[in-house]
């Protein structure tokens, strides 16, 4: 490389030591059509020249030469071979200088090398920004917007040029004033200078025109593109932008009214514009750092995504805005794979308006947290800035972000960058896991915490509650269940009653025997128990015990009473009179049974 | 706010990288969640399961509380309703188990103690005066943050006797007690006075008057009555924002004062002194919300509990009642599993008499519908009232399609974009936060602003005419001048419908400049149309806010400059300014910016300039060469030709 661009240099001195005789090469403009397109706030200038060999030997390639005045604002050079088929074939441009001589200087390569007396016929393509200065730099609101252009009637070149012409087009009829070389022709919105005849290389004639130029003299001050990869399936992008109306100035106040009322009121001011997003663009946001801006449109369309873009305000000259505008992308289309390695290309810098200017841009390129080796190829040169690292959710030790910037950008550098990078596919996984084990050890330690005791101090009165309390609890579900039973037994005499069904309630009756000796049992068991832990709550227990006898008592009596009205021993009247009175007093001992259970 | 710069950090700290902005917004809802827990645990701790079931579901949904608590409401109020809940949780929590974890938790408990009372200081300031102590020095200061500190004192000298207790017998226990607690409010009460006198802490301010008479605001402070939240309360709000609730609150005060223990009187009082309060204040209807939440729902769970219960009910009201009192018993001793084996078993045993099962559905129905009219109102307010961004207004059209005014953000973010950094910003201080935090400009007066008398500055230059305002806005170095005017749009909560208040407040600081009186007609009226009075003509605020609306026609039906806001057609259309210019109109003129011009150079002269052009005469013994090589006369002749060119 070093080599190479020694030899270059070398070269240069070369030539440089022969810039008298830099028509040596013998090359000469035999006609250019230069066209100087100043309709928008950019000055493109295009020019169709044709070379022609008039040297003895054969050329490789030419050199093309930028106006000393025009040259810090140009934005985009480019140059390509016009063939006879309508491909056009975009040359190498390398940067040079020419001793002696103000400007820059490109030195294109030929695709192939011009013979000695060939023709070739070449395009060559320059825009500039902001090179329309509004004069007057104020202007009211019901004032139009009127800018100067200062160029060249020449084509600017190291080459003497036989035969040209130099058109201007203007963004509208009114011109205020153009210089008069060689008495132009204007009509409309064009003004046609020349044919000049045999103009010597680099010459220079000043070219001024006064006009009125309403379009939209919007510029991004700084833009800052955000290119976030997942491996996940998704590539967010987000743009951060600084607008700014580079227009003449608004001077005085800015009246709704007549912007409302009047159709030609701030005719110079930018009330909305469309961004183009790629097709594939989802979940587009538009907002600043007050929230949703509420004034834009969508419009999806096949190919791409349409977003009318209306700021807060209508931009008058002077007045800025900022806003955010992001989107997702799904990484499919975008990023490369094969193996471990990856590979994203997308764009560089994307439209935001038409014929858009950017005066500062930031690229950042957010990778995947793991990724190693990378490396870019940029479509032109770049300033790279040191990598930096980013934290997002579950990051721990930060992804690479990869930083460029770059000043002057127009509509021609939308073009495409690659990235290329290995990534482990098992570190996908690392952030999910993480998760998996903040959880497991979240819920491991109340595991922990809930099962064991982590009291300092034993608290024997407690526990000796807490024992009681189990017990009370068992003695209650018993005794319930054993005036369950005496309802299960009230059922059975019932349907005895009806059905005279000697045997059913004799089985009735044994199993109320059995079950109520079991839990009797039981529940003098756990009497006993509750002793022990010198709960005085036994002795209610034992009470419960008394009373519980009596109402099985009252329950057998009950049954009996019903047997012996079945079998007709008894008068109905005299059962119901009995069995009233054995009901009210069973009542009477349960209501006492419940009080003592409540007080447990 | 400390809060969410902690949660933010946190969360930071772990790689998760939250915007504090997203912290803030979803600070409320999160804090609300948590509000409706500890409202269910205090309920239950009150009264029982069922009833903080209710209770939490009517503090999740009902609008009183839905109106601090929706996203985006990043207030100290949200919070401060959870704190609030929380530490009462607590305090019944630690004054229902201190009894019997004594001896374990003397420590734990003195911990909730000081938790509890660190509280207290803060939510009895935040009752007295709903100013969270955010300005240094300030709770400190005042008195009505004084009560608060003295019970703070009190209860910690309660706290420390109650550790004393431990340590003591009864007997010498109780003359220390009664000696401590009376040289304490002694020297606490004198200590006050003291302080008072002597300066240092402020005298009780307007704002606690007007707690205690409702009246007092209006007639002293108009500031403080200015402001919506701080009216007295009307039926209608409390009815839209606690709808059913304000019905069967006082009924669940009653079942709570029926049955009445240790936790359920501090209830009852909180319950009556919210209560009050609200009345007083639309603001304090947040601190009623929750203990009518809890009422309202023990109210609705015991008429659940007498009228659904299972297929077989129980008896009669005494069964009931006592099963309420083991409810009570029970939840004081851990104990309540067995409590509840037993109820519905014992419940059973007893025969059903006395309500039919008619009468039973028929009023469950009819609870069940109260509760889905609570619902349903409930998500209406919510959706209309309190979802929508104050900031951002919204119309429909009639085919339903959504028409969104984003005027306030416009201009705000104009303020922001296109004007200097440093540029001093006068409003009316309602739109003070608004502007610092979406123009990130700096204005004279704010939300926060306590000083009335620059609030009265404000409201002076508003309401003089221009060249006096021009005086007072110099002298306060203002750059631009905002306002809202609704006239368009017809948007009712314009400066110009606040106007009066701003005269009042300037009046009440300036009276020999400013007089009410002078902004009504004759017959007391304020109108805006030619019959207005001349003084409100001609004053700034109407100035500004009609500046070139004479010429506008809204539609064919009213005359050109009709106000749709207070449907007249305004009385002064020709409008011009001297010492401003228009600097920014939003698209639905809902906000207006006015530029405030420096100084010209010098002030143009009407005559002429006879004494200069006389001395001229006296002083010129030039010869006739030298007089043509005077520089003055070819320059006034030269620009006098050059500009009727252009």
């Amino acid at each position: 490389m070093t080599r190479r661009s020694a030899f270059v240099a070398a070269c240069l001195l070369f030539v440089a030591a022969l810039s008298s005789e830099v028509s040596a090469d013998g090359l000469v403009n035999e006609d250019v059509k230069r066209t100087v397109d100043l309709s928008t706030h950019l000055a493109k200038i295009t020019a169709e020249i044709v070379l022609s060999n008039h040297g003895q030997s054969s050329v490789q390639s030419f050199i093309l030469a930028v106006d000393a005045d025009l040259a810090p604002h140009m934005a985009y050079i480019g140059a390509s071979v016009k063939g006879d088929e309508e491909e056009d074939g975009t040359l190498e441009l390398q940067q040079t200088s020419i001793q002696g001589q103000r400007g820059e200087f490109y030195k294109v390569l030929l695709p192939s090398t011009l013979a000695a007396g060939a023709q070739l016929k070449v395009k060559t393509e320059m825009m500039f920004s902001h090179v329309l200065k509004p004069f007057p730099t104020q202007i009211t609101q019901a004032e139009r917007q009127l800018v100067v252009f200062q160029g060249n009637h020449y084509l600017y070149s190291p080459y003497p040029t036989r035969s040209q012409t130099t058109r201007v087009r203007l963004a509208s009829k009114t011109a205020e004033s153009y210089t008069k070389l060689g008495n132009p022709s204007k009509t409309d919105e064009i003004i046609e200078y020349g044919p000049f005849r045999d103009v010597a290389p680099f010459s220079e004639d000043a070219l001024k025109i006064h006009y009125e130029n309403n379009t939209p003299f919007l510029t991004i001050t700084s833009i800052t593109r955000t290119i976030e990869v997942s491996h996940w399936g998704n590539i967010a992008v987000e743009e951060t932008i600084d607008l700014r109306h580079t227009g003449a100035i608004l001077k005085g106040p800015f009246s709704r009214y007549d912007y409302q009322r009047q159709s030609d009121s701030g005719i110079s001011s930018v009330k909305s514009f469309k961004t183009i997003l790629p097709a594939s663009a989802q979940d587009v946001y538009y907002r600043d750092e007050i929230g949703n801006i509420s004034t834009s449109h969508l419009q999806v369309l096949d190919d791409s995504v349409e977003v009318e873009v209306r700021p807060r305000f209508p931009l008058f000259g002077g007045w800025k805005t900022h806003y955010i505008i992001g989107y997702n992308l799904p990484s499919y289309e975008y990023l490369y794979t094969l193996g471990d390695q990856y590979a994203l290309k997308m764009r560089l810098v994307d439209h935001v308006y038409d014929d858009q200017v950017i005066d500062y841009m930031t690229v950042k390129i957010v990778l995947p947290e793991g990724a190693k080796n990378i490396h870019v190829d940029t479509p032109y040169k770049i300033d790279r800035m040191p990598n930096q690292l980013h934290y997002t959710y579950l990051d721990t030790f930060g992804r690479p972000v990869l930083v460029a910037t770059k000043n002057n950008l127009v509509e021609q550098h939308i073009q495409d960058f690659v990235v290329h990078y290995t990534f482990n596919k098992i570190l996908m996984l690392q952030e999910p896991l993480l998760v998996v084990g903040a959880f497991y050890i979240l819920f491991f330690t109340v595991i922990i915490y809930v099962r064991l005791d982590f009291a300092i101090t034993k608290d024997p009165a407690a526990e000796v509650r807490m024992k009681v309390a189990s017990i009370t609890e068992q003695v209650l579900t018993l005794v319930n269940r054993r005036l369950g039973l005496y309802r299960h037994m009230d059922e059975v005499v019932n349907r005895y009653k009806q059905s005279r069904d000697t045997g059913a309630l004799n089985s009735g009756r044994k199993t109320l025997e059995a079950d109520h000796r079991t839990l009797t049992s039981e529940i003098s068991s756990l009497q006993a128990r509750l002793k022990t832990e010198g709960s005085d709550l036994a002795e209610k227990v034992g009470e419960i015990q008394k009373l519980d006898g009596q109402v099985k008592d009252l329950v057998c009596r009950s049954c009996s009473e019903a047997e012996r009205l079945v079998g007709g021993k008894v008068k109905k009247e005299t059962y119901i009179e009995s069995e009233k009175n054995l009901t009210g007093r069973r009542q009477e001992l349960i209501s006492r049974i419940d009080s003592l259970l409540d007080a447990l | 706010m400390v809060t969410a710069g902690l949660i933010h950090y946190i969360l930071n700290l772990l790689h998760l990288t939250v915007h504090i902005r997203d912290v803030c917004v979803f600070l409320a809802p999160v804090f609300s969640g948590l509000t409706a827990i500890s409202t269910f645990l205090l309920t239950r701790e009150l009264w029982n399961q069922g009833a903080g079931l209710l209770a939490a579901c009517f503090i999740a949904i009902v609008p009183g509380y839905i109106s601090r608590s929706v996203a985006g409401s990043f207030d100290n109020e949200g919070i401060a309703i959870f704190a609030l809940q929380f530490t009462y949780y607590l305090w019944v929590k630690s004054v229902k188990t201190g009894s019997v974890f004594w001896t374990i938790g003397c420590c734990l408990s003195y911990f909730y103690m000081v938790r509890v009372t660190y509280s207290t200081f803060y939510i009895v300031g935040l009752i007295l005066s709903m100013q969270v102590p955010f300005v240094g020095f300030q709770p400190i200061r005042t008195s009505e943050h004084m009560a608060a500190a003295g019970v703070f004192a009190l209860l910690q000298a309660y706290a420390f006797l109650q550790y004393l207790k431990d340590r003591l017998t009864r007997q010498e226990f109780q003359t220390l007690f009664f000696l401590g607690i009376s040289l304490a409010a002694c020297i606490v009460f004198l200590t006050v006075i003291y302080l008072t006198y002597t300066g240092y802490i402020a005298p009780w301010s307007g704002r606690f008057y007007s707690l205690w008479d409702t009246g007092y605001a209006k007639i002293h402070i108009p500031i403080i009555a200015s402001v919506s939240e701080h009216q007295p309360t009307t039926w209608v709000s409390f009815f839209f924002d606690l709808h059913i609730l304000v019905c069967t609150f006082p009924a669940g005060l009653w079942f709570c004062i029926k049955n009445i223990n240790d936790e359920r009187v501090f209830v009852a009082l909180y319950a009556i002194s919210a209560v009050y309060f609200a009345g007083v204040m639309v603001r304090l209807m947040l601190t009623l919300t929750p203990v009518v939440c809890m009422l309202s729902a023990v109210a609705f769970s015991s008429v659940f509990e007498h009228y659904m219960g299972d297929d077989t009910k129980r008896e009669k009201p005494p069964a009931e009642d006592s099963s309420d009192e083991d409810d009570k018993r029970n939840s004081g001793n851990l104990y309540d599993k067995a409590g509840k084996v037993r109820k519905h078993v014992s419940e059973q045993e007893k025969a059903e008499e006395g309500l039919g099962p008619n009468i039973k559905s028929i009023v469950t129905m009819l609870m069940l519908m109260l509760l889905m009219m609570f619902a349903v109102h409930c998500t209406w307010v919510t959706s209309n009232a309190y979802s929508s961004p104050s900031v951002v207004l919204a119309s429909y059209n009639h085919d339903g399609t959504r028409n969104i005014l984003d005027d306030f953000r416009e201009a705000y973010y104009w303020l922001r974009q296109n004007t200097d950094e440093h540029a001093r910003v006068m409003s009316w201080w309602d739109y003070g936060y608004q502007i610092a935090g979406m123009a990130n400009r700096t204005t004279l007066v704010d939300n926060n602003t306590w000083n009335n008398s620059h609030i009265a500055l404000v409201g002076k230059a508003m309401s003089s005419n221009e060249s006096a305002a021009y005086e007072i806005m110099r002298s306060l170095d203002v750059d631009y001048v905002l306002i809202i005017f609704g006239g368009v749009i017809g948007y009712s909560g314009d400066d110009i419908n606040k106007f009066l208040w701003m005269v009042r407040i300037a009046e009440g600081e300036h009276p020999k400049d400013i007089r009410e009186s002078d902004y009504f007609t004759p017959q007391g009226e304020f109108r805006v149309d030619k019959a207005g009075s001349p003084t409100l003509l001609n004053c700034l605020m109407y100035k500004m806010s009609y500046y070139r609306f004479g010429e506008m026609q809204l539609d064919f039906r009213t005359p050109p400059g009709f106000d749709r806001t207070r449907n007249a057609e305004i009385g002064n259309k020709d409008i011009k300014f001297k010492h401003l210019e228009e600097a920014f109109t939003s698209e639905h003129w809902l906000v207006r910016i006015y530029k405030v011009k420096k100084l010209e150079n010098r002030e143009a002269l009407d005559h002429k300039l006879r004494s200069v052009v006389s001395k001229q005469k006296y002083t010129s013994k030039k010869t006739a060469k030298r007089k043509r090589g005077h520089i003055k006369n070819k320059l006034v002749l030269k620009k006098g030709k050059k500009l009727p060119k252009k």
